[in-house]
C-alpha cells in the first residue's frame, strides 16, 4: 500500500483540521509572545518593541504578583485535597450495592453542572447576611457564623471548598476504574503475607494506582491553574484582590483595561508556569513508573 | 458476628450518609427554594415547601428568554460537536495510520493543544475575531470551542481507538480497488460509534459549560447561551433568590436530564478520556 495518490487523500483529510488550529490556537499563541514585547494598548496608537519592560511591570505589581501567588497556592491546594478525598471515596466505595452505586452517582452529578452555576450556588450558601444556609447550619450547632467570601483571610479557601464539592466525583471515577483493574490476587498474597488494610493500600492499591493519580494530578494542576468562572462569579476578585487569580488579571487587564501587550506578557508567564509544573510532574511519574516496574 | 465486624459495619453506614448528606444538602437546597416565596425561604431554608408556587419559574424563564437562550446553546453545541467528530476522526485516522513524516509533526503540533491552556493566546485570538468581523456571531464561538477548546484531546482519543483497529480490513478493501478516502468512511468510520459517543459526550459537557467564551464572545442579548442570561440577571435579582434559583436550574437542567439518561455512558466516557490520555 501507500503512492503518491494515497498521501494526497491524506493530506486533504488532515489539512482543515490542521489549518484550523494553526489559525486559531498556534498563531494566537506565538502572538502573545510577540505582543508582550511591545507597548501596546488601547491608548498607544503606535506599537512599538519595548523589550521586557511588560515582564518588569508585572513583577513590581503587587496585585499581579499576587493574582500569580494566589493560582499557584490555589492549583496546588486542590491537587492535594480533590486526589486525597477522591482515593479515599473511591476505595471506600469500590463495591458492589445499590445503595453505593447511588451514593457514586450523586458523588459525580455536580460535576455535570456548570462551574459558575455552582459558584451561583454557594454564593448563596456561604453568604454572611441573615439566611445564609451555611452560617444558619453552624450557629443551629452552636457555632460562631464565618464570613466566608467577605474575609480575605479565607476566601480564596472557601472558593475552593466548592469546586472540591463539584470535582472530586471526576476524579473519584477515574480512581474506581483504576481500582477495578488491580488483579485481585495480589490481595490474596497480601492477606496470606499478613498485610492489614493500610498495609495494601500502601504497598499494593497505591503503587498500581499510578495512572489515575498521573492523569488526575495533571488535570486539577492545570485546571486550578486556569480557574476563572468560580471566582469570577462568587468573589469577583476580591475582597480587595484577596482571591484574583492568573485568569481574573487577564481578563481584566487585556479586555476591560485594554493593556494588551501587558496581558500579553502575563499570558506568557502562565505559560512558562504551567510548562514548567507539566514538565516536572511527568518527570517524576516518569520516575515513579520506573520504579514499579523494577 | 464480632463486636469489631458490627462498629465496621455501622462506621460505613456513618461515612456513606455523610457523603450523601454533603452531595445532597446544596442540591436538595437549590431545589427546594425555587418553589417557595421569599418570606418562606428566609424563614425555613430546608423545610420543604408549604404551598408549592411555580411563580418563580415562569419569572425566570422570562427574564432569561429562555427558549432563544436555549436554542442558542443548542446551535452552538451541536454544530461544534458535529465538526469536531468529523474533523477529529478523519485527522485520527491520518495520523493512526500514515508513516510520511509530514503527519507526525502535524500529529505533534496538534499534542501541544493537550498541555498549553489556550487561555493563553486568548487575547490576539479576541482581536483576530474582531479583525475578521465574526465578532457577536454563533459562528465565532464554535470555531473556538471546535478548534482551540476539543480539538487535541477528540483527536487524541480517537486515535488511541483506530490504533486497536487491525489494518488489515482496509488493506482487503484497498486491494478490492477502494480508495483511501472510502476505506475510511466505509470501514473505519463506522466502527468508532463507541469512541465517537464518548467523544460526543465530552465535547458536548465542556461547550454546554463553557461561560468565559461566550462571555467575551457574544454582545447582543439575542444571541446569549443560558449561562449569560444567568449572569445578566444576578444584579437585578441579587435580593430575590427565589426567582434567581429558578434560572439556576433551568440553565444545567438539560445537562442534568441527559446526565439521568446517558449516566453510565457519561462515566464510562469520563474514563476513556483519562486511560487513554
Amino acid at each position: 500500500m501507500g503512492g503518491k495518490k494515497r498521501t494526497r487523500v491524506y493530506f486533504l483529510m488532515i489539512i482543515p483540521a490542521f489549518i484550523g488550529f494553526v489559525v486559531l490556537y498556534i498563531a494566537p499563541t506565538a502572538m502573545s509572545f510577540m505582543y508582550s514585547l511591545t507597548n501596546w494598548s488601547v491608548y498607544n496608537p503606535e506599537i512599538r518593541f519595548v523589550g521586557l519592560q511588560n515582564f518588569q511591570k508585572i513583577f513590581t505589581d503587587a496585585k499581579t504578583v499576587a493574582a500569580l501567588k494566589h493560582s499557584v497556592k490555589y492549583a496546588f491546594m486542590i491537587t492535594i485535597v480533590q486526589n486525597v478525598l477522591a482515593i479515599i471515596l473511591a476505595v471506600l466505595l469500590n463495591r458492589k450495592s445499590r445503595v453505593v452505586n447511588f451514593v457514586k452517582s450523586l458523588t459525580f452529578l455536580p460535576a455535570v453542572l456548570s462551574i459558575m452555576v455552582v459558584g451561583y450556588l454557594f454564593q448563596y450558601i456561604m453568604t454572611s447576611a441573615d439566611g445564609g444556609l451555611l452560617n444558619m447550619i453552624i450557629t443551629f450547632f452552636g457555632g460562631k457564623p464565618v464570613n466566608w467570601l467577605g474575609d480575605e483571610k479565607i476566601a480564596l479557601y472557601s472558593v475552593l471548598i466548592t469546586q472540591v464539592w463539584q470535582w472530586t466525583g471526576w476524579s473519584m471515577v477515574i480512581y474506581v476504574a483504576n481500582l477495578k483493574s488491580i488483579d485481585g490476587a495480589l490481595y490474596e498474597a497480601a492477606d496470606i503475607d499478613g498485610a492489614n488494610g493500610i498495609q495494601k493500600f500502601l504497598r499494593v492499591t497505591l503503587p498500581l494506582l499510578y495512572p489515575a493519580v498521573s492523569f488526575n494530578v495533571l488535570m486539577s494542576l492545570i485546571g486550578g491553574m486556569k480557574m476563572f468562572d468560580a471566582v469570577f462569579v462568587m468573589t469577583k476578585g476580591g475582597p480587595g484582590y484577596a482571591t484574583e487569580t492568573i485568569m481574573t488579571t487577564l481578563i481584566r487587564e487585556g479586555f476591560n483595561s485594554g493593556r494588551t501587550a501587558y496581558a500579553c506578557a502575563f499570558a506568557v508567564i502562565f505559560f512558562i508556569v504551567v510548562f514548567i509544573f507539566s514538565q516536572t510532574l511527568t518527570y517524576f511519574f516518569n520516575k515513579w513508573e520506573e520504579a514499579i516496574q523494577s | 458476628m464480632s463486636i469489631k465486624k458490627v462498629l465496621g459495619k455501622t462506621g460505613y453506614g456513618v461515612f456513606l450518609a455523610c457523603v450523601f448528606l454533603i452531595m445532597i444538602i446544596p442540591i436538595y437546597y437549590l431545589l427546594v427554594t425555587t418553589f417557595k416565596s421569599p418570606a418562606e425561604a428566609a424563614a425555613s431554608p430546608l423545610g420543604l415547601p408549604v404551598r408549592f408556587t411555580f411563580d418563580n419559574y415562569s419569572k425566570a424563564i422570562a427574564a432569561m428568554n429562555y427558549l432563544q437562550s436555549f436554542r442558542n446553546n443548542l446551535i452552538i453545541a451541536a454544530a461544534s460537536v458535529v465538526l469536531l467528530l468529523v474533523f477529529s476522526s478523519m485527522s485520527a485516522y491520518v495520523i493512526a495510520r500514515s508513516k510520511q513524516k509530514v503527519f507526525k509533526i502535524m500529529s505533534g503540533v496538534f499534542m501541544v493543544g493537550l498541555i498549553i491552556p489556550f487561555q493563553i493566546s486568548i487575547i490576539p485570538l479576541y482581536k483576530m475575531l474582531a479583525a475578521v468581523h465574526i465578532m457577536n456571531t454563533h459562528f465565532a464561538v464554535i470555531l473556538v470551542d471546535v478548534f482551540c477548546i476539543n480539538l487535541p484531546l477528540s483527536i487524541f482519543l480517537i486515535r488511541g481507538f483506530i490504533n486497536t483497529v487491525p489494518v488489515e480490513l482496509e488493506e482487503a478493501a484497498f486491494i478490492d480497488g477502494s480508495g483511501t478516502f472510502q476505506c475510511y468512511w466505509r470501514i473505519i468510520f463506522p466502527l468508532l460509534k463507541p469512541i465517537l459517543a464518548t467523544v460526543a459526550i465530552l465535547d458536548t459537557l465542556t461547550i454546554w459549560n463553557d461561560f468565559m467564551t461566550p462571555l467575551l464572545l457574544l454582545q447582543s442579548s439575542e444571541k446569549q447561551v443560558l449561562l449569560q442570561q444567568v449572569y445578566r440577571n444576578v444584579g437585578p435579582f441579587s435580593t430575590d433568590w427565589t426567582s434567581f434559583f429558578p434560572m439556576l436550574v433551568m440553565a444545567t437542567l438539560p445537562l442534568v436530564i441527559f446526565y439521568l439518561i446517558m449516566q453510565k455512558q457519561i462515566i464510562e466516557g469520563v474514563v476513556a478520556g483519562a486511560v487513554k490520555g
